[in-house]
């Protein structure tokens, strides 16, 4: 050791030695933290100061791979004994200076090497922690002490179960450090070697105490610090300290049995030596027989059973998607587990990993002539904690995090989220500002992006103890023209949402949407493949080109829309999946594009049994306003010639948009009160009255009791907008509204079930609904005059004459269809073809 | 500092010990460097750039790679393939009391002790290949810098002539073995051990599939950068390095000794081909290149109006008659030619203009086809030619994806540098099945042309890079795997008058296009209010215009005005654009 010559204390003595910065001085070398070690071990051993023999396994490993020997063992000299107070009057001038805001209670401290860390206020700090420390009692003085004594610490208890379980560890929460001691987090976390050590130290002392005849060894691990790095900012200063990192596991090491005491015996009489502990990462095999009466040379051999082996991994840790820049590679980095660890995470999973940032310089063999100057970084893994999402989600029924490629414990969001998406909550424009995110670069469409953003928060689902179960999710299907957007909305809520499926109708089998059951062609089993709407089980699955399916497979998705669940009865495989999905799908109308001249049911198409299922069936037409026109030719415009970050100020980002899905989705529960559920009622008894008009049922889409639900499922998505616990009158309206614009209701003319196209593309302008009136009036004034009741009927050009005549203006037989229209509508009159009857 | 008391050419290492041993004279502690350095790469940078001493500096190519002394200063020309992540090394340590550094170096020059001080820099690993699809006419001629360096290479310039340097097919024997890891090498065992060796083949073996050109002639390279903030390099973006060929080519790391290193598989070079195969390279000073760089004589010229309007008529004429007098199929093609994504709303890119050519029949092609091909090949720097079957797309692997035995990102054919352009030849498409692996590419093919992305295969992920690159669509009906923005169905009716075209005529192109299509854009409000009455007139007219179609225009207006070298759209050109649009929907009925 060539430091050997150098001045023993360290201390402030030595002025190059000491940074005069106590702890904000970084150590940015693991050269200078090695020496650190070494004189800080040197420092702690004339004081006898020692650790117990088991705890060397801990760092043993890695501090061998540095180039300096390793601190554990110099420290492992005197076995054993219990710290005793420092007899080195070197020290006594650094404890005066070196009072950087913690009391020293001991005249004489030992310090770790080049910081003014005094062993003995480390040693003390933690021993107060382990023991005084209780949840939701940050700080506790001498007094409160006193009237605690009676409720144990949370480390104690924890302690005494580790003791009852045999346990090798105790999980110690940074929080829970932090909270307790800020300078000891901040100790721990810069020199995590030293301070661990202490730790480990102090907790076999406490075990001890409490049962003294356990011989294991207790190693601390801490995890949740209070920070997380990610693994692209790790950089040379963060060597030898405490990180935490997450990431995504993507190869594992086989188990390396890693020698740490080896046993030899002698060959020639038989005799065996004293476990021979590992060196710098080497056995040295003892050259002669110690036994004094053999003493042979080179006779020794290893007895590999009775060796001690820890086991030993390599982990090999790779950055998420999300925290990759644009035109970056994913970074790795390599873990180092112990004991265990080993084998706590397997490939392709999510994990979050506390542990010492390392470095060590690459081996080179003694025939090299050259020194490599490059380093390899690894971390000394302390904790490792599974982030993966399918467990923790199991249970809950509407529990979906829409974010894509999140960590599930990002849903469990820290209270300064929750506490902003609250805030959000709140705002009264939130449901439009929400709108407004929904794939801000599609056009218009305010209506759709309302009803898709209620698929994504979606209403409850609901199980009766009978058995019967009501889904939650909220189905929607779009019909439009081509060229509407429909795709891009879909491909949007795709990929919103991480368990979305996406598939094209035309491409799309029964047994593909469903399950099916293949031969596994290695053992000849049959096996059970699922398809996209099992995959997209607790998704949206996003079907496109609808109408392009083939009825077989449409007809599969009758089960999945409202029993949500896929069934199968084949190759002896009879088993039920679950399927818990919400359907998006797309479809255009029958002719490719919507024909004015038939009715809204001829338009789409598509069987009643399937068309009751969804909740929402948009009619999105392309409309000849010359509004909207304009308004697209300005997006483009500014699309291609202004700065597109300029433009939409006031939508939420795509993440503040999933957090705030999946927080209230996860969260908000709302439920209907008796108010709103009597207006329900009412509604749906409006709706249905409506829908059973005379001569009408088979032209429009009749309410059925499937409507009421959609309703309900609504009314609890728009609550839950808000984040209220209560649905709202507001709610039950704007639910029955969207079902109304969905269908393009207002403009629907219930007696022959086409919509208006005027209606639509122009809007009614108030001289035309007045023009209009005028023309009900005259012709109800003509009828009344020229009509019996249960009279004989009238022929329309009849009728069109003769209002000719009684206005003296030319008048267009559509006004006159019109008018007559509404007033069947009235039941004033009926109409059977072109005869009119008073009724 | 600086000036020209360093030999910075020939001993660039030295510079930069000297500077740093006067910075050092200044302070006491070489951590007080602001993240390592010391002013020796401005010192580079003002050397090159300001002092235009850049083009002394020798190119590194597979022919250059013999007789470039190491230590010396040389530049690369490549794109990032992979990026390897970060490297920690000894940046400065002490020997006895004095500072050296390692910067810029594997290997110190004097032994560190195991005692030393230290201080740990950070450097960037970047794995480099020649940008994929480079012509032969964007290469980058190495007879400037040679006759610098004449004195002992000679001999090696009478073995490659001129001419060979512009012949497309550089397949020379000799130069074989420098560019890839060829078998040769591992017969001639002159590998010091057996370990080694075995190791190489493997890697030999693997390193094929890696270069995204198999071709005998490219040079990998693993740029070592200094200080330079992540958003700087990106993955497939077109760099010049210069700096310094790693000195020992010998050196491998030798891991008989080391216990925990070998189980370390993190290291990212362990699977790397040795040094001789692909050398190392230590960054001085990088810069970003565009199409412009890789104009041979690259005149800085202002791009006069009639100047550009005298080309671009010339270039229009030219595409004409190759294209067989389709005058409309000419003027789509040169604006297709000058297309580039300006700029990204949400996922949409905006400014792309792929072109799919139809009626392209079995006996179109077999005329048309290869000239349309050399044509473009001529005209832009990298090209690709993608001729799609369903054997091709049931086996090609298009996606670039990670391999983790190796540690290394298998490009593939779709990793292309900013501003490819490809042709996909989709004429020779029979009917047939596609496999999960074609179906996988079909869908990588379409979101190419529909977003700009590519997804990247990291086993356990996927990621969508953006990339730019000109699609040009050939096939017989409308491509359904290409959804291309224009379809223009191809009228040819002349047979083919190939015209002579000379070198100045072409290079004058290339300029041209390089140029023109980095000019900037505006609209003035008037003209804005023009477009928009006339957006809102078309749609009125005709409903089943959508967005797109309306967009297309837009960029289409963009790119002829562009062509004529203005930077804002006149009524002159809008009214081309629609009635080029027209013509086109003609065409369609």
């Amino acid at each position: 050791m060539a430091s050997d010559s150098s001045p023993i204390n360290n201390g402030p003595s030595s002025p190059d030695d000491s940074p005069s910065s106590p702890i904000g001085n970084t150590f940015s070398s693991p050269g200078d933290a090695a020496r650190r070690n070494r004189r800080r071990g040197r420092s702690s051993t004339p004081s006898a100061f020692d650790t117990p023999p088991v705890h060397r396994s801990r760092f043993a490993a890695a501090a061998d791979a540095t180039p300096t020997p390793s601190r554990s063992r110099q420290r492992s000299g005197g076995a054993g004994r219990p710290p005793v107070t420092p007899t080195s009057t070197d020290d006594i001038p650094a404890s005066s200076e070196g009072g950087d805001g913690f009391d020293m209670d001991d005249a004489r401290p030992t310090f770790v090497w080049g910081t003014n860390i005094s062993v003995e206020d480390v040693n003390d700090a933690i021993q107060r922690f382990l023991r005084d420390f209780r949840e939701a009692s940050s700080s506790q003085n001498d007094d409160d002490m006193l009237q605690h004594l009676h409720t144990e610490g949370k480390y104690e208890k924890l302690i005494k179960q580790v003791i009852e379980v045999e346990g090798d560890s105790l999980d110690v929460d940074a929080h829970d450090v932090f909270e307790h001691d800020p300078d000891l987090y901040t100790k721990m976390v810069r020199y995590p070697l030293e301070v661990l050590a202490i730790f480990d130290l102090v907790l076999m002392n406490m075990v001890s105490r409490i049962k003294p005849m356990f011989e294991k060894h207790i190693q601390t691990r801490i995890f949740n610090l209070k920070s997380s790095t990610t693994m692209r900012n790790l950089n040379p200063t963060d060597i030898e300290r405490m990180v935490s990192i997450k990431g995504m596991i993507i190869r594992c090491s086989s188990i390396i049995p890693e020698i740490r005491e080896a046993i030899f015996r002698c060959l020639v009489c038989g005799n065996c030596t004293d476990p021979v502990a590992v060196e710098r990462g080497r056995i040295t095999e003892p050259t002669i027989c110690l036994r004094e009466e053999c003493q042979s040379r080179n006779s020794m051999t290893l007895l590999h059973n009775r060796c001690r082996f820890t086991d030993k991994q390599i982990v090999r840790l790779q950055e998420t998607p999300d925290e990759i820049p644009e035109g970056g590679t994913p970074h790795t980095v390599s873990l180092l587990m112990h004991d265990k660890l080993v084998d706590a995470g397997k490939p392709g999973d999510r994990v979050e990993v506390t542990g010492i940032y390392r470095a060590m310089s690459v081996r080179i063999g003694a025939t090299q002539r050259t020194v490599k100057s490059l380093f390899k970084t690894y971390i000394d893994c302390l904790h490792i904690k599974k982030t993966d999402k399918s467990r923790m989600l199991v249970d809950d029924a509407m529990d979906i995090d829409n974010s894509e490629g999140r960590n599930p414990e990002e849903v469990h969001f820290d209270e300064e989220r929750v506490g902003q998406l609250k805030e959000l909550s709140k705002q009264p424009d939130i449901y439009e500002r929400l709108t407004k995110s929904l794939a801000p670069n599609i056009w218009e469409l305010d209506d759709v992006k309302k009803g898709l953003l209620c698929q994504l928060f979606g209403g409850n689902a609901l199980k009766l103890a009978s058995g019967a179960s009501f889904r939650g999710d909220i189905n929607i299907l779009l019909v439009g023209d081509p060229g509407t957007s429909k795709s891009q909305l879909l491909q949007y809520i795709h990929k919103l949402s991480p368990r979305g499926i996406y598939t094209s109708g035309r491409g799309s089998s029964a047994v593909g949407l469903t399950a099916y059951v293949t031969k596994d062609p290695e053992t000849g089993e049959t096996v059970l493949e699922s398809g996209a709407l099992v995959l997209s089980d607790r998704g949206i699955c996003c079907i496109d080109e609808f109408d392009k399916m083939s009825d077989n497979a449409r007809s599969m998705l009758h089960e999945v829309m409202e029993q949500q669940t896929v069934s199968i009865a084949k190759a002896g495989i009879i088993a039920s999946l679950n399927a818990r999905t919400s359907v998006l799908a797309c479809a255009n109308p029958s002719g490719s594009r919507y024909n004015p001249r038939l009715s809204v049911i001829d338009n789409i198409h598509l069987p009643p049994t399937l068309l009751s299922r969804f909740d929402l069936i948009y009619l999105i037409l392309d409309k000849a306003d010359e509004q909207t026109d304009r308004r697209l030719a300005k997006h483009i415009v500014s699309l291609h010639f202004e700065n597109p970050e300029s433009m939409e100020q006031d939508v939420m980002d795509i993440s503040t948009l999933t957090d705030y899905v999946s927080y209230a989705r996860k969260h908000i529960h709302p439920q209907l009160s008796d108010e709103v559920a009597e207006e329900l009622t009412r509604g749906y008894v409006d709706i249905r009255r409506r829908g059973n008009f005379p001569g009408s049922s088979k032209k429009v889409i009749t309410a059925t009791p499937r409507q009421l639900e959609s309703l309900i499922r609504l009314s609890e998505a728009l609550a839950r907008i808000r984040f209220a616990e209560w649905v709202e009158r507001r709610d039950v309206m704007e639910a029955f509204r969207l079902l109304e614009v969905a269908m393009q209701q207002s403009a629907t003319d219930h007696a022959t079930g086409t919509i208006d196209m005027d209606l639509i593309t122009t809007g009614v302008s108030a001289s035309e609904r007045m023009r209009r009136e005028a023309m009900v009036q005259a012709t109800r004034n003509i009828i009344m005059e020229k009509i019996q009741i249960g009279g004989p009927s009238m022929r329309l050009l009849e009728l069109l004459e003769e209002l000719k005549q009684s206005t003296g203006s030319e008048v267009q037989l559509t006004d006159l269809k019109n008018a007559v229209a509404t007033l069947a509508s009235e039941g004033f009159v009926t109409m059977h073809g072109e005869s009119v009857k008073r009724s | 500092m600086g000036g020209p008391q360093y030999d910075f050419l020939s001993n660039p290492l030295g510079a930069v010990r000297s500077t740093f041993e006067k910075a050092m004279a200044s302070v006491s502690d070489p951590s007080s460097f602001n993240s390592g350095d010391w002013g020796a790469m401005d010192l580079f940078t003002n050397f090159l750039f300001d002092q235009s001493h850049h083009f002394q500096v020798p190119v590194l190519t597979p022919a250059s790679m013999r007789w470039i002394k190491p230590n010396t200063l040389v530049r690369f020309r490549g794109m990032i393939q992979d990026m390897l992540g970060n490297e920690f090394y000894v940046g400065a340590y002490k020997d006895g009391a004095v500072w050296r550094t390692n910067k810029f170096m594997d290997v110190s020059q004097f032994p560190i002790g195991p005692s030393a001080d230290t201080r740990i820099w950070e450097r960037r690993l970047l794995y480099c290949v020649p940008v994929p699809g480079l012509n032969s006419w964007a290469q980058i001629s190495s007879e400037a810098v040679t006759d610098q360096c004449m004195g002992w290479t000679s001999e090696q310039r009478e073995k490659r002539p001129r001419a060979e340097a512009e012949c497309s097919d550089m397949t020379v024997s000799s130069e074989e073995d420098q560019g890839s890891p060829s078998t040769k090498k591992m017969r001639e065992g002159e590998q010091p051990s057996l370990a080694s060796q075995s190791r190489e083949s493997e890697i030999a073996s693997s390193s094929f599939s890696l270069a995204p050109v198999p071709e005998g002639n490219s040079l990998h390279c693993l740029v070592k950068v200094y200080d330079s903030p992540e958003s700087e390099l990106k993955l497939n973006e077109i760099f010049e390095f210069v700096g310094i060929l790693a000195s020992d080519p010998e050196i491998q790391e030798d891991n008989v000794d080391n216990d925990l290193s070998n189980e370390f598989c993190e290291d990212p070079l362990r699977h790397f081909p040795p040094n001789k195969v692909v050398p190392r390279f230590h960054c001085f000073v990088h810069r970003k290149l565009a199409a412009q760089d890789f104009l041979q004589n690259n005149p800085i010229i202002e791009p006069k109006l009639d100047m550009v309007k005298g080309i671009r008529e010339a270039l229009l004429r030219h595409l004409t008659a190759v294209l067989g007098n389709d005058d409309v199929a000419a003027h789509f093609m040169l604006l297709h030619l000058l297309s580039k994504v300006h700029s990204r709303v949400d996922s949409l890119a905006v400014g792309k203009l792929s072109l799919n050519l139809t009626c392209f029949s079995k006996e179109i092609v077999s005329i048309f086809g290869n000239q349309l091909n050399v044509v473009v090949k001529n005209l832009m720097p990298f090209t690709h030619c993608i001729p799609l079957t369903v054997e091709y797309l049931n086996t090609a692997s298009l996606a670039p994806k990670k391999n983790y035995d190796i540690n290394r990102l298998e490009t593939g054919a779709l990793q292309l540098a900013e501003g490819s352009h490809l042709i996909v030849d989709e004429t020779k498409l029979e009917a047939g099945t596609l496999n999960s692996l074609g179906v996988e590419n079909a869908r990588l093919l379409n979101n190419l042309v529909e977003w700009q992305k590519v997804e990247y295969d990291f086993k356990y992920y996927k990621m969508d890079m953006t990339t730019d690159v000109q699609l040009l669509v050939l096939s017989e009906g409308k491509s359904n795997i290409l959804p291309a923005d224009v379809i223009v169905p191809f009228r040819p009716s002349a047979a083919n008058c190939s015209e002579a075209v000379t070198a100045e005529a072409l290079e004058a192109w290339r300029w041209y296009l390089a140029t023109v299509r980095q000019l900037p854009h505006s609209i003035e409000s008037e003209m804005q209010q023009v477009v928009e009455n006339d957006l809102v007139a078309a749609r009125q007219a005709d409903r089943s215009l959508n967005a797109q179609d309306l967009s297309r225009w837009l960029t289409m207006s963009r790119l002829m005005s562009l062509s004529f070298g203005e930077t804002s759209l006149s009524l002159e050109h809008w009214q081309m654009v629609k009635e080029l649009d027209r013509l086109r929907k003609e065409r369609l009925k």
